[in-house]
């Protein structure tokens, strides 16, 4: 009886102390919550994609160098990157009549000049600029129109969206 | 009698403290990335690289508490304060069992992970940043942290 006393005491006495040594602890760690604020993004619409007169049977190309070539202007945040999309057409129309228009092409640049421009497909898929200091690009978009023979006369026109987003 | 009674005691004194082996790691920042003004941004605590995480560690069946201390705004230019939030299921939950079910929370609330049979549980967050209509433009960042309380 007394053993089992003792036993029992000491027992009491073992878990006390055990107890004291799990006490509670407030371990903590950080992390960052960052993030960075851009201005506004906006597209304007510059000078249409004009093609002029075009001769059924010959294919007509206007390069991103010439004076048809179509252009946007996106003003955006410094150091900064967009990526540009297109809604391109497939056809011009003249009423029921189509022009087949493809042969899509464009470049991009931080002043308003195609020297030095940067190249690209212009696609719905959508192509990213580099991240650069600039607050305004120019975009330049060329096409290559092409009537065929019994291609009927008239006045054609489709209509290019191209849309932007930060990257 | 008097051998087994010294082998308890020396047991129990030398059971080690569950308390020191609990650990906390800060492994990522919550990442909003580029916002622009006027357009509120949310990140999910699933998201795989912009949400924020944290690793806990403890010994199997420990019983701890975790609480997020959360700010209630970013800082940035020239003291610009840039709102952020966090909902009710903005925070995520994942031991590192086979087969653990990830748990959403509520950051603002107190959790009780079960560390069986996880001993190690990795916990994510979320949230939404409001940038109002005239927001500096910049880079903006404030504090989170995870405390354990172990019982």
């Amino acid at each position: 009886m007394r053993t089992a006393t003792v036993l029992s005491a000491l027992v009491a006495a073992g878990l006390t102390v055990g107890a004291a040594t799990a006490e509670a602890q407030t371990p903590s760690a950080s992390i960052q919550a960052t993030a960075t604020v851009l201005s506004a993004l906006s597209v304007a619409a510059g000078n249409n994609l004009v093609f002029g007169n075009v001769t059924p049977g010959v294919n007509k190309t206007i390069a991103i160098t010439d004076g048809g070539a179509g252009t946007f202007t996106v003003t955006k945040a410094a150091s900064s990157g967009v990526t540009l999309s297109f809604t391109l057409p497939t056809n011009l129309a003249s009423g029921t009549d189509l022009l087949p228009i493809g042969s899509w092409s464009g470049a991009w640049n931080t002043s308003a000049s195609t020297a030095g421009a940067t190249a690209f497909t212009p696609s719905p898929a959508g192509t990213n600029t580099s991240v650069n200091a600039a607050t305004v690009l120019t975009v330049f978009v060329g096409a290559t129109v092409s009537p065929p023979l019994a291609q009927p006369a008239g006045n054609y026109a489709g209509t290019v969206t191209m849309s932007a987003v930060y990257f | 009698m008097r051998f087994q009674l010294l082998f308890l005691l020396s047991a129990l004194a030398a059971a080690p403290s569950v308390a020191a082996q609990v650990s906390i790691t800060g492994i990522r920042d919550l990442t909003f990335g580029p916002v622009i003004v006027g357009i509120p941004s949310s990140v999910g605590p699933s998201h795989p690289t912009k949400s924020g995480q944290f690793r806990i560690t403890a010994p199997l069946s420990s019983k701890v508490q975790v609480r997020f201390t959360l700010p209630d705004a970013l800082a940035g230019p020239g003291g610009a304060q840039l709102p952020i939030s966090f909902g009710s299921n903005d925070a995520m939950a994942i031991g590192s069992a086979p087969g653990s079910t990830p748990m959403t929370f509520n950051p603002k609330a107190t959790r009780n992970p079960q560390f069986q049979p996880s001993t190690a549980y990795d916990v994510f967050i979320g949230g939404t940043v409001t940038p109002a209509g005239n927001q500096q433009p910049g880079s903006y960042a404030a504090t989170i942290t995870l405390t354990i309380t172990n019982f």
